[in-house]
């Protein structure tokens, strides 16, 4: 019982291996190893089938003629036999040779078992005469011989009850062999023919089974790629068909929730660059106010304050002078808010001369050198570019001096066909981009964001005492550029 | 599910691919033998010669083995040695065998009989008795529904000769047409040899012959054997009685032998099986019979052979 089930085991796993290999094949291998393996199987199956029964049918046909030919051949011996007749009896030999086409030999025996005559010519086989001796003198008896001449049905009929003598023929099968081959030919053909239109059944069904599906992994393949509108015609009414419409429905769900997400995302962005236009313009009015007019106040009073110091007691002052120095700090610390909510020089001389000045006042606070390159070839950007890229490039410098205790600073802006790169690259103690929280994490993402919306790409190369890159990447469009050149020419007029 | 399908699938085509066998395996084979190693044939030496008896073509070969089994085995008892039937076509040969010593009792037809002592070949040992007689006739047939009355009525017809020196089967039939001023060529339109008188009496009955002249004892045999004979053929004309075919034996043979068979043949019918056997071949018993019983025949031939 256990070593039948281990068997079975064996076998399942044999079947298993087949399985791995056999449904790892194309649909059209598999329909065609199908299609040909039936055809094989059945026509082989048939021409065993037909040669095991044509041969077994005539065999039977053989014994029947070799005994139908010894009995015939035993009633005409019996005369010459009993009349010692022995030219009658070659006679009779010869005839039942030429009448038989599978004839192989045939002699006859007195009733003491000794040869009469024979077909031999010289000589008699050694042993023959002992293989069919009839156990039953009053019954005819066939046996199998196997000779160097082939296989030999043999009949030895007794001759009135053996009391003339037996009579013995053997009849080739030769003529069986031969008719069996000739029909496991023809069913060999057949089959072959059958394998070439299995072929041909099988390749049709390909394309009828296969097409269809090859069509919907095209068709899925263009709806992972983003591309909705491909539809597959429904070739029948089966499975396949259902699917094809199932697939089609998707498509069009998938098509709808695509073009939803799409203008929602839309409308996000536009949300979002209104908040940031928004933000900028505020940032520009504030700073544009704290330079107008606050600043003229302060001045004012910088002027007031050094007239009363010049004009008053040493008391008076020593008084006046300390307010003066006041009143110049909070100028300076305007400025300086001025700068940082939206330097003038941005709008005013462009990205570069921004970009100086904030790397400039940058080093000077916080005592860290910053190696500054930018080719721009003296074009102006668009103000969206030139803003993003000084807001991400500011942002980047407030993370080094919060985060990194960097020892060095460069950042490279450069223009590259219609592309604007930019690289900010430190020698501090780097993080992890993927567990970033809280302030850090929003700066980062306020970055990203900025960059995308203008189509761009923001990356973030970072490992834990390697120090951190930051990659920018965005397109300039012509008309920007050009946009660009009339600002310049329009601010330098 | 479906792999549990598959493999039942392969396992039903294996049985199918299995159960088409070689019909060679289906039978046995008795042997083997090389045909092109040939080897000339031995005599098979018999430890004991045996008794050779002879039998004339009275009746069908075939027919003669049936009739004469009997007798054989009793002879094969009563001698404790095998004896071999020996038979040939014509009577001419049977008595060359006789001449010859290599038969050594042989029963012989008539005038079988009487050409072997012409030639000094054979001896009389004992005559059949049938009915209480010693003597037989012979009958000229016809079909059953054939005109003919007599001999003279078969002038032109196909006629059919038992054996070329058959007593009743040749000779009579010829003493006939020669006594209508004919012989046998220029009487019958057509004759042939049967070589034994069951053939002749067929012949008559299928009407392949017109005619034939048949040996009566032979005849009443056949009729009693096939009673439907009997409706095919008529006798039209019956012989004066013939001394009976005899039983000789060979000039050769040992006269302790010679004795011995005449003792046995004449005492068959005292014991049940010797009945049987005498029985089978139509004879009541064995009885001395002097050659003089032949004279009449001897007179008959020597017409036809002047004649000739």
């Amino acid at each position: 019982m256990w070593k039948k089930s281990n068997n079975f085991s064996r076998i399942n796993s044999i079947f298993n291996r087949f399985w791995e290999i056999a449904g790892a094949v194309r649909i059209q291998t598999k329909i065609l190893g199908l299609a040909l393996g039936l055809v094989i199987l059945v026509g082989f199956g048939n021409t065993l089938q037909t040669r095991s029964v044509l041969s077994k049918n005539m065999e039977a046909q053989l014994r029947e003629q070799s005994i139908s030919v010894a009995r015939d051949l035993a009633a005409r011996s019996a005369d010459p036999i009993l009349l010692n007749n022995l030219l009658e009896l070659q006679d009779i030999l010869l005839e039942t040779k030429s009448n038989n086409d599978n004839f192989q030999y045939a002699f006859i025996l007195d009733q003491n078992r000794q040869v009469l005559a024979h077909t031999f010519g010289e000589g008699f086989p050694v042993g023959l005469l002992d293989l069919n001796i009839p156990t039953d003198l009053a019954y005819n008896q066939t046996v199998l011989i196997e000779t160097n001449m082939g296989y030999i049905y043999d009949t030895a009929v007794p001759i009135l009850n053996g009391k003339a003598g037996i009579a013995r023929i053997g009849l080739s099968n030769e003529i069986v062999q031969k008719a069996v081959s000739q029909v496991t030919l023809q069913s060999i053909s057949f089959t072959l023919l059958g394998v070439l239109f299995g072929v041909a059944v099988a390749f049709f069904l390909t394309r009828i089974l296969a097409r269809p599906i090859l069509e919907l992994v095209e068709a899925t393949r263009s709806v992972s790629r983003g591309d909705f509108s491909k539809r597959i015609h429904p070739w029948a009414k089966d499975e396949l068909g259902t699917l094809a419409q199932a697939f089609n429905k998707m498509s069009e769900d998938l098509a709808q929730v695509h073009d939803l997400r799409q203008e929602r995302e839309g409308l996000q962005r536009q949300l979002l660059e209104k908040v940031i236009s928004t933000q900028e313009e505020e940032r520009r009015r504030i700073a544009r106010e704290l330079h107008d007019s606050t600043s003229q106040s302060l001045t004012s009073l910088l002027v007031g304050l050094r007239m009363l110091e010049a004009n008053s007691t040493d008391t008076d002052r020593k008084q006046a002078s300390d307010l003066r120095n006041i009143a110049a700090q909070t100028l300076d610390e305007v400025h300086a808010l001025a700068m940082q909510l939206r330097p003038r020089s941005l709008d005013d001389l462009g990205l570069s001369a921004a970009l100086e000045r904030l790397v400039f006042d940058w080093q000077s606070r916080n005592k860290v050198p910053v190696d500054l390159a930018i080719t721009l070839g003296g074009l102006r950007l668009s103000e969206g570019v030139e803003t993003a890229l000084y807001r991400i490039i500011q942002e980047t410098l407030t993370n080094v001096v919060r985060h990194a205790q960097a020892h060095s600073v460069s950042i490279l802006v450069e223009r590259r066909n219609d592309i604007i790169i930019a690289v900010i690259e430190d020698d501090g103690k780097g993080f992890e981009v993927s567990t970033t929280k809280g302030e850090l994490h929003l700066g980062l993402l306020g970055m990203r964001e900025r960059a995308e919306l203008l189509g761009g790409r923001l990356t973030i190369e970072s490992n834990a005492g390697r120090g951190t890159s930051v990659f920018v990447e965005i397109p300039i469009r012509e008309e920007e550029n050009s946009i660009g050149e009339e600002k310049t020419r329009s601010v330098s007029g | 599910m479906a792999k549990k399908r598959f493999f039942l699938l392969f396992l039903f085509l294996l049985i199918l691919f299995t159960s088409g066998c070689s019909p060679r395996q289906s039978q046995q084979v008795a042997g083997y033998i090389d045909l092109e190693n040939l080897q000339p044939l031995e005599p098979i030496k018999q430890e004991v010669t045996p008794l050779r008896v002879a039998v004339a073509s009275v009746v069908s070969p075939q027919g003669t083995v049936q009739s004469y089994e009997p007798l054989l085995k009793y002879l094969e008892t009563k001698f404790n040695r095998p004896v071999e039937l020996i038979q040939r076509r014509t009577y001419l040969e049977t008595n060359e065998l006789i001449a010859d010593g290599k038969v050594d009792l042989a029963f012989v037809c008539t005038s079988a009989y009487i050409e072997g002592i012409n030639n000094s070949e054979m001896e009389l040992l004992v005559a059949p008795q049938v009915n209480g007689e010693t003597v037989y006739y012979s009958l000229l047939i016809v079909p059953a529904d054939s005109s003919a009355q007599s001999m003279a009525d078969l002038q032109h017809k196909v006629f059919a000769f038992t054996d070329p020196i058959s007593l009743s089967g040749r000779m009579y039939p010829t003493y006939l047409v020669q006594g209508l001023g004919f012989s046998p060529e220029n009487f019958f339109s057509k004759t042939f040899f049967t070589y034994n008188h069951d053939e002749a009496i067929r012949a008559v009955a299928n009407k392949l012959a017109d005619g034939a002249a048949v040996d009566s004892l032979v005849y009443e045999y056949a009729i009693a054997r096939d009673p439907s004979l009997a409706k095919k053929v008529r006798v039209i004309h019956r012989s004066p009685p013939f001394g009976i075919p005899p039983v000789v034996v060979s000039l050769k043979l040992d006269p302790n032998l010679k004795q011995e068979l005449q003792k046995v043949l004449l005492s068959m019918h005292d014991s049940a099986e010797g009945r049987i056997a005498l029985k089978s071949i139509g004879v009541d018993k064995f009885v001395i019979l002097d050659d003089h019983a032949y004279d009449d025949i001897r007179v008959l031939l020597s017409d036809v052979e002047k004649i000739k």
